[in-house]
């Protein structure tokens, strides 16, 4: 019932509808566009993380020493939530080892290092048969093997995304081509050069997760990808719709929101309301994946910044450092002073520049001081509201930093901390300069280890309960035997073998043995000591 | 390579808090010139002393509370409550009244309650509110140069007798002896129309104002509608520059509107007014745009905005009719302010994917 209401709604109403919220920052993407897209070279070395998606880790299946091909499958999805890896190129297995990769979290992470020889060698690649001949299931099997994740920024492994969208049942697929972030113009170059694929990439999604209807979304600014597209899609039974341009039209609950008018409920995902989001890069691995039997080994990526003097977009290979990626744009490293990948508003700013490309690197920002000069520092709120207009899922963004700051944790779960997406714009449109969303992830961190804490916490107390029980269960016990035999405690004691002098003689050996352990733990440090000095 | 480490977002907008502040003080310069064109140079000397006593006592409380002094003066917060609260007084006022209120206003009405962002009610309002219960009769007479006293073919307030008057006004030590100071300023005192229009025969003063308007005689009864004209300009600029939202100025000249038609019964000896005398002939525009909209103060949500503006549109209209303060704005906001923060708390918007918000939500439009 619930879902035909949708059907019907979705049906009714695709239009470009307002989104909450939303700021329109310098979007800085034309440097970026000048020229089209280059192949980027080999790289001597590709860092291959095992882990590129959000999910489980693939598993290597080739040793150190092995020589590979072009496309070889290196390692295999371990679990659902899981895509394999595939060789970008062809060289020799150089070490399989923990490599600094970009992330939030561990800045580490187990990698294939695979040293190119520059020959380039592929394997034969499976030639399909026309895919319109395949069943759905057949083709969402080819998504899975070619190893393809959200290409957008989120990495979510598409198949699964596609699988559990096809038990739920789709009516709306939406090909995000927003990208509303500044600096960013991997997909519209995309679109611009590619629409063609980028089309036939969104039939070949439509027709495995079955949705009734597809829709191109793309901002309206971006008047040559829309002039192809048009072009692309006369004799496509696909939509194309005009968004306006706003930050961050692009995001999934935002993009559903701008397409259906429609909200995604805050405990439910797209597919519960019938929609199904991939971002356009996606549609066209996946026309790669399935037309061309090719797996994910490159993608677009744009290379943007003033330290770089041509600024461009590269299609390069998964695994490529982003050093290399910088000098091939002409960095100048004495105004570098630090690097994004992503964009400016959600993007990760890297520790190091000898991290790879991974599959979700849709941005690599060279910063300057001029460009992005330091933090200024943080003035009192004037509680005007700026940020209250710019939040997208229409959070009271000062409240919630008034909250953060003194630590009231209940009340920021009644705000509905846990809906801020972390867009940034609150962040963007602050005239006090204050960190905003560097408090809201504080505060989730907060949020999370107090609830962790608190678990923990109550299982102890349960086991304290229960021991406690237990305790006086036995005492009860004791009682009642020893009113059923009418004897002396000591004598009862006595019968289950307990005497007093036993016990003492127990302890005593207990404590020789703890007084000879330590006495040789102290032993043996004293000599480690002595080693090292 | 130098790497400052940073986190998301990396980029920022360009309006900052201190230049936020100079344009509210630029958007005040039209209500500013207007006044001091028809009533003299006692609304520059206001400002001047309150701006100067207010930085020296902005300076001094954030060496007491250990802040760094060039970061935080530099807000222009204080700048603001000051040129606002100058505005407030009545022209021609005593300077030591200037000097108290305003010193109430950073003391006792910002820094008492942790400074900028903290405080619980607008500053301005605390100081010109302290005045007006220490110092009733100094604040409702509006003291201006006038022609009664000197020869009327070439007297101008803007002349050097206008200035010399009005430094007569707030500085009555310069006078040679006091007696002259006191014939001028009972010579001079004045009230805004509305007290008038309260104190006298209405119905004459009604029907004068209503039939025969001379717009640009540079009277103290046009006065009024043009510096209000002013100030309406410089809101609506601040509109445009989106540095306040409309919310509150519209909902508060809205029910100030709606009541004074709904009361307003012509030829009546009541003491309601006319809607434009309510509107034009009192503080209602910088009271709407400047004072209302303070956002440290304010409600933040926009239905509590809304509603924020309609507390305090009845609070100005009741007071000044009922009351018996005349010009209620400073009551009025103050009273709003109290009621801001419970405002907040039950007029959150619905947030996105939430079925409804927990008071008075829109209509509910997910599944």
């Amino acid at each position: 019932m619930n879902q035909l209401q949708h059907s019907r709604k979705i049906a009714r109403k695709l239009r470009a509808h307002r989104i909450f919220g939303g700021i329109k920052p310098l979007a800085l993407k034309a440097r970026s566009l000048r020229s089209r897209i280059m192949p980027a070279p080999i790289p001597e070395m590709l860092i291959l993380p095992l882990l590129q998606h959000q999910g489980s880790p693939a598993a290597p299946i080739v040793n150190v020493g092995d020589q590979v091909l072009k496309y070889q499958l290196l390692a295999a999805a371990e679990g659902p939530l899981s895509v394999p890896v595939h060789a970008p190129t062809s060289g020799e297995i150089a070490a399989i080892t923990d490599a600094p990769v970009p992330g939030h979290g561990k800045q580490s992470q187990r990698c294939i290092l695979l040293r190119a020889d520059g020959v380039d060698n592929a394997i034969g690649l499976l030639l399909l048969p026309d895919h319109r001949a395949l069943s759905h299931w057949q083709l969402l099997e080819r998504v899975n093997a070619a190893g393809i994740c959200g290409l957008g920024g989120a990495g979510f492994p598409t198949a699964e995304k596609l699988r559990s969208s096809i038990e739920r049942g789709i009516e709306l697929l939406i090909i995000n081509g927003a990208e509303c972030e500044p600096y960013i113009s991997a997909d519209e170059a995309l679109i611009r050069e590619r629409a063609a694929a980028v089309v036939s990439g969104a039939e070949i999604l439509q027709s495995i997760c079955l949705a009734d209807r597809c829709v191109i979304a793309i901002e309206q600014d971006k008047h040559d990808a829309l002039k192809q597209l048009r072009h692309s899609l006369e004799s496509s039974s696909v939509e194309l719709l005009e968004l306006p341009t706003k930050y961050p039209i692009g995001g999934e609950k935002q993009i559903i929101q701008a397409v259906t008018g429609l909200e995604v409920p805050h405990d439910a995902l797209p597919m519960d309301i019938g929609v199904l989001v991939q971002n356009a890069g996606t549609a066209y691995a996946v026309h790669d994946a399935i037309t061309e039997g090719k797996p994910c080994i490159s993608r677009i990526t744009t290379l943007t910044g003033t330290p770089l003097q041509t600024p461009k977009n590269f299609e390069a290979l998964i695994g490529t450092p982003v050093s290399f990626m910088f000098e091939l744009c002409g960095i100048e490293e004495s105004r570098h002073t630090g690097s994004i990948m992503g964009g400016s508003l959600m993007g990760l700013e890297l520790v190091r520049t000898d991290v790879p490309l991974i599959k979700t690197s849709n941005c690599l920002i060279a910063k300057s001081r001029a460009e992005f000069p330091e933090a200024k520092p943080e003035q009192a709120c004037i509680r005007c509201g700026f940020c209250a207009t710019a939040c997208p899922a229409r959070l009271l963004p000062q409240q919630l930093y008034a909250y953060s700051r003194n630590q009231n944790l209940e009340q920021l779960e009644q705000l509905n901390l846990a809906d801020c997406i972390e867009c940034g714009a609150c962040d963007y449109v602050c005239p006090s300069h204050i960190p905003l969303v560097q408090y809201y992830r504080a505060s989730k961190q907060a949020i999370s280890s107090r609830d962790q804490q608190r678990q923990l916490s109550a299982h102890w107390q349960r086991r304290f309960q229960f021991h406690q029980y237990r305790l006086k269960e036995e005492a009860d016990g004791l009682q009642e035997e020893e009113r059923a035999h009418r004897i002396a405690p000591e004598a009862a004691h006595e019968a289950r073998g307990f005497s007093r002098d036993k016990a003492r003689q127990e302890i005593a050996a207990a404590v020789e043995r703890v007084a000879t352990r330590r006495r040789n733990t102290i032993a043996s440090s004293r000599e480690s000591d002595q080693e090292r000095h | 390579m130098t790497i400052a480490l940073t986190s998301s977002p990396m980029q920022h907008g360009q309006l900052e808090t201190n230049r936020l502040m100079l344009l509210v003080i630029a958007a005040c310069l039209p209500g500013v010139g207007i006044g001091t064109w028809f009533f003299g140079y006692g609304i520059i000397i206001n400002i001047t002393l309150a701006v100067l006593a207010a930085m020296v006592l902005e300076a001094m409380l954030l060496t007491l509370r250990k802040r760094d002094l060039k970061f935080y003066l530099s807000d222009n917060s204080a700048l603001v409550t000051a040129v606002l609260f100058g505005i407030a007084m009545p022209p021609g006022s005593p300077w030591w009244l200037v000097l108290a209120g305003i010193a109430f206003a950073i003391v006792i009405g910002k820094h008492a309650y942790g400074g900028l962002g903290q405080n619980a009610f607008n500053p301005a309002m605390c100081g010109y509110l302290f005045l007006l219960l220490s110092f009733p009769l100094q604040m409702t007479s509006w003291h201006i140069p006038s022609d009664a006293i000197v020869d009327a073919a070439n007297f101008s307030p803007l002349g050097w007798q206008g200035l010399r008057q009005s430094m007569l006004l707030s500085f009555p030590f310069l006078a040679a002896d006091a007696a002259t100071v006191q014939a001028t300023i009972d010579g001079l005192a004045m009230a805004t129309p509305l007290i008038e229009s309260k104190m006298a025969a209405q119905n004459a003063l009604l029907t004068a104002r209503d039939t025969d308007l001379p717009l640009f005689a540079r009277s103290s009864d046009t006065g009024w509608e043009m510096v209000n004209t002013g100030y309406l300009l410089g809101g609506l600029l601040l509109l445009y520059k989106r540095i306040i939202s409309w919310h509150i100025p519209v909902s508060i000249i809205g029910t100030v509107t709606l009541l004074s038609l709904l009361m307003y019964a012509p030829g009546s000896t009541s003491i309601v007014g006319t809607t434009y005398l309510h509107l034009f002939g009192s503080a209602t525009m910088i009271g709407a745009f400047f004072i209302a909209t303070d956002p440290v103060s304010a409600a933040t949500s926009n239905l509590g905005r809304i509603v924020y503006g309609i507390i305090i549109g009845v609070s100005i209209y009741t007071i000044r009719v009922w009351g018996s303060y005349v010009d209620s704005i400073a009551i009025a906001v103050l009273f709003g302010n109290f009621c801001a923060p419970l405002l907040d708390h039950y007029l959150r918007p619905r947030v996105y994917g939430h079925q409804r918000a927990p008071l008075l939500g829109e209509k509910r439009r997910t599944g």
